[in-house]
């Protein structure tokens, strides 16, 4: 952000926010100027989202905020306010696997994992809204993903796998070990 | 190497690969240890640790206006004195030596005199927030006296005569702006090129290439009681984080230790760098005393650490008739940017591998590295090889082209087979394992070459054109002459039969640890979900050599069986004693299920099997019978050979062989190319990780599609990055990926490689542009000799030659 000699950092007055994070209602103070990802990584703990650019180009920021996929990235924090937001962590209760995480184990998809959790979001969020994706709209909805270790056959594989599982009815899986 | 000096180590490793035939875990898709952790978001990455430290210090760097100046004055006092700023540090408060260089110390941690790229470090903030960090850095008031910027390789050298040109000097504290000059001298080229029935003669360009690794680069420096400090970093090298911390803080290597959480990908990208941001972070914490970071943004990443050197080559072939290749010139010039960081490392395996896995009985190659203004280039899976294999891939089609020979026929004429020796003279026995001509062969038939050759160059469906081509491959194994070629790993079996593995080897996704953990398993006998990995700690364990040059499996690997292999001995005959039997007859064997428990796991005699114990009572009766089951395993690679006057000599261990095949649609009106199908058939003795093996087919493939079609770090005339993130420097996404990528293994075993292994990290990459390449210049009927090969590119190309209207 520009500089304002007049105005400099600590003159900004922090901003009380409500967050409602994996099911969880946060109180947080916030600057104007802070990003959601700031928020949920290192207020909240929530370092399932990770940062690949901070331009919302790569996607391994991307969370769910009120059902719609956004890069945290390029969201204030103020303007979460009081929006229900889901991220890698909130995708299954804790000790269980979300079928897309399923899928993912499935198809032996992990290298770095860097990248996982923006894909799993974006992967979650297609099937939110199309429970039986074709490939094209898969590639589609993963679009905005990068993995640079490569694993994009494994992620589209993945992707359909989980939504056989979904529409099995199998949301959760339990973790083997 | 005479028989009679064989190391131990080495002859453990001989007997193996020759005792083992069948496996259990070795070659099987087993989940990696991390995958759940990472899925669920909870593997933690270096940044991730800030939650734990709540009050840190932020470093951010002070960068120059101009790629090429010298530092007049550096004014820090209105920095400062701004609201939250704790100290401005400049070259005169390092307490050591002020040097990051890789492999000669050419490069300031700050600058002092001079800044030579756009990204040249001159100062540092340390600041109660990234914010103020960042914005206190525009108060740094620098006063440079700038000068002429060279980005061009070819305004220091020239080309064809490899004489240094007068220019303004870039590292006037070193005799020349050319930091190597590597040399091949063979036979008598200019006889052959005389008596060569066919020459062909070609100038090859290939682009800067960024590692774009998901996760930028960062470091956490913890300061510790006794002046030492703990850093937790993004490192693919922790050994050489802690050499260049101690070395600018002024500490004994004890006092600094470095480690290794969760990496989001390296590609080779994550080497110097982190010695640099680790010695930032580290320089924070001395003088605050308190926990210090280094986050890069992206923007940072991309213009301040190393690339994959661009290359210009001048390639001549001469053959004979019949496609017998007669002699290879070449002079290449590697461009290392402002800093040598590894390119003389990475000059000297381009050379090795310069003339391609072919049988050249003579030639002449010149290979230079040489300084600019650009942001300096150093390690980059494939280190050299892939720059020259595009050059040399597209001679040999070039070649078949003049002859009027297949592509595959005259390679088939002239590659590396059992009993043929390389061009440096070395001779390849069955002992390294010479698997290409089958790769060859068998990647020609999946994808049935020879029909649809003969029917793509006939293709035509509007601007539609298809094109198939290949390319060869291969690629020395571990480090050779670059140094000392060792490595290392620590097998702990803990009192409830669970197993601790150490290495000072890292994983930044590829998976290689995990190989490591099969190998121990398959000698141990037990599962691999009963290992922990413990992440790299220069404290704790011991020196692995660095994580590089496609070396964790071959050499950690036999590391990794030496200490299994003396932990199975002591067990075998502690289980004999208890249950009656011979050492050799002892079974160690577990049941197949995810879940598997040490209880579950089974030691019993062969000769016998009722006569069994659990492996859980043989490991509680170790402790009482006081036989230690924590083995420490290491191996050094037998020494590897070059003359620097000839380039003869014995420099590498091994080659990993490869045949990539490429099938393409070139839209000739719009430049636009649709990779369809690839072939990759590798060579790597043994498959041990087969998970991490297919990854790497399918990871290495995109990746060099998108160095041959996309990606390109560009300079402008004044050596500004103007492809600073990823919106305008493109990297494949999930629209660019060809249709199907299918992996072929040959399993030529190499003698000195765990069970036969040999690497293929780097490999994945080398061939794959050539690859492409090739058949977009066989659909286009063009000759294209330059990376990437964008649309643009290939449009200007076809019009220019009058192949399009448009």
């Amino acid at each position: 952000m520009a500089f304002d000699p007049s105005r400099s950092w600590d003159t900004y007055p922090d901003i009380e926010i409500t967050l409602n994070v994996n099911g969880k209602n946060y109180k947080v103070k916030v600057k104007p100027y802070e990003r959601l990802i700031d928020v949920l990584r290192y207020k909240l703990g929530f370092t399932g989202v990770k940062e690949g650019c901070g331009r919302g180009e790569c996607g391994a920021c991307v969370v769910l905020m009120d059902g719609e996929l956004v890069p945290s990235c390029l969201v204030l924090a103020v303007r979460a306010n009081g929006k229900k937001i889901i991220t890698v962590e909130g995708l299954a209760p804790e000790g269980k696997l979300h079928a897309v995480q399923k899928a993912f184990l499935d198809t032996f998809a992990v290298q770095c994992g860097f990248c996982f959790p923006g894909f799993a979001i974006a992967i979650k969020h297609l099937l939110d809204k199309n429970p039986n994706p074709s490939e094209e709209e898969i590639k589609e909805a993963i679009s905005g993903n990068l993995c640079r270790c490569g694993s994009y056959y494994r992620l589209i594989k993945a992707a359909k796998l989980a939504s056989e599982y979904v529409r099995q009815g199998k949301i959760y899986f339990d973790v083997k070990r | 190497m005479a028989q009679a000096q064989v190391p131990e180590y080495v002859r453990v490793v001989e007997e193996l690969f020759s005792k083992y035939k069948e496996f259990v875990y070795v070659g099987k898709y087993i989940q990696r240890w991390d995958a759940v952790a990472k899925i669920t978001g909870k593997a933690l990455f270096t940044a991730d640790f800030l939650k734990f430290y709540k009050d840190p210090v932020y470093v951010y760097t002070v960068r120059p206006k101009y790629a090429h100046a010298y530092i007049k004055s550096i004014d820090t006092t209105e920095a400062e004195r701004y609201p939250g700023v704790i100290k401005v540090l400049t070259a005169k408060d390092i307490p050591g030596v002020n040097d990051v260089g890789y492999v000669i110390p050419d490069q300031p941690l700050l600058a002092d005199k001079k800044v030579r790229y756009i990204a040249d470090p001159v100062a540092l903030i340390v600041a109660e927030d990234k914010y103020v960090a960042a914005e206190a850095a525009e108060l740094v008031h620098v006063e440079y006296e700038p000068l002429p910027v060279i980005t061009d390789p070819l305004e220091v050298v020239d080309l064809k005569t490899l004489k240094e040109k007068e220019h303004v000097r870039i590292h006037e504290e070193r005799e020349s702006d050319i930091i190597s000059h590597f040399k091949i001298r063979k036979g008598d080229v200019e006889k052959a090129m005389k008596e060569a029935d066919v020459v062909v003669e070609n100038e090859y360009r290939t682009g800067m290439q960024e590692h774009a690794y998901l996760e930028p680069e960062a470091a956490i420096a913890i300061p510790e009681a006794d002046g030492g400090v703990t850093i937790i970093a993004t490192t693919q090298c922790p050994f050489d984080v802690r050499k260049a911390v101690a070395r600018v803080l002024g500490l004994t290597q004890n006092k600094v230790r470095v480690v290794v959480p969760a990496i989001g990908g390296g590609f080779g990208g994550k080497e110097d760098v982190v010695n640099e941001i680790g010695a930032k972070a580290a320089l924070a914490a001395y003088y605050t005393g308190r926990p210090a970071v280094v986050i890069h943004t992206r923007e940072e990443s991309m213009i301040g650490h190393s690339k994959r050197h661009p290359m210009v080559a001048w390639y001549r072939h001469a053959a004979k008739k019949d496609g017998t290749l007669l002699a290879v010139e070449a002079n290449i010039v590697l461009d290392t940017g402002a800093y040598a960081s590894l390119g003389p490392f990475v000059a000297w395996r381009a050379i090795v591998h310069s003339t391609g896995p072919y049988k050249v009985p003579n030639a002449r190659v010149d290979t230079l590295a040489v300084y600019t203004n650009n942001v300096y280039a150093g390690a980059f899976r494939g280190f050299g090889n892939p720059q020259v294999t595009f050059a040399f891939e597209l001679q040999m089609d070039a070649l078949a082209e003049e002859l009027g020979m297949d592509p595959v026929d005259l390679r088939l004429k002239n590659i590396l087979r059992e009993g043929d020796r390389t061009v440096h003279g070395q001779l390849l026995t069955k002992e390294h394992g010479v698997g290409l001509e089958e790769t060859l062969r068998k990647a020609i038939e999946v994808i049935d070459w020879y029909r649809k050759r003969k029917e793509y160059s006939q293709f035509a469906e509007g601007t539609l054109r298809k094109g198939i081509g290949l390319a060869l491959l291969w690629h020395g194994n571990s480090i050779g002459v670059e140094g000392a070629d060792y490595s290392s790993a620590t097998i702990i079996i803990n009192r409830d039969g669970t197993i601790t593995f150490r290495t000072g080897l890292t994983d930044f996704g590829q998976g290689a640890l995990w190989g490591l953990v099969l190998i121990a398993a398959e000698i141990l006998g037990v599962p691999p979900q009963l290992f922990r990995i413990e992440p790299p700690d220069t404290s704790s364990t011991p020196d692995a050599g660095p994580t590089v040059a496609s070396r964790s499996t071959v050499m950690g690997g036999a590391a990794t069986m030496n200490a299994a292999y003396k932990l199975r001995k002591r067990i075998n005959e502690l289980a004999a004693n208890m249950l009656g039997c011979s050492p050799d007859e002892i079974v160690i064997r577990a049941p197949e299920k995810e879940d598997v428990k040490p209880s579950d796991v089974e030691v019993f005699c062969s000769s016998d099997p009722s006569k069994k114990v659990k492996w859980t009572d043989v490991v509680e009766q170790s402790f009482w019978d006081g036989v230690p089951l924590q083995e420490f395993g290491f191996f050094r690679a037998p020494k590897a050979e070059w003359d620097e006057e000839t380039g003869q000599g014995a420099p590498y261990v091994t080659y990993t062989f490869g045949t990539m095949v490429a099938e393409v649609t070139v839209d000739i009106e719009t430049g636009a190319v649709k990779v369809d199908r690839m072939v990759t058939a590798y060579d790597i003795g043994r498959v041990i990780n087969r998970v991490g093996a297919e990854l790497h087919a399918e990871g290495g493939a995109i990746q060099g599609l998108g160095y041959a079609l996309m990606e390109e770090i560009v300079h402008d005339k004044n050596g500004v990055v103007r492809t600073y993130n990823l919106s305008n420097y493109y990297t494949p996404l999930v629209d660019d990926i060809p249709d199907e990528i299918i992996p072929i293994w040959v399993e030529a075993g190499f003698k000195r490689g765990p069970f036969g292994a040999k690497g293929l990290g780097e490999p994945s990459i080398v061939a794959i542009a050539p690859a492409i390449v090739n058949a977009i210049n066989h659909a286009t009927k063009h000759r294209f000799t330059q990376i990437p090969l964008t649309p643009e590119r290939i449009y200007l190309g076809l019009k220019k030659a009058g192949k399009i209207k448009l």
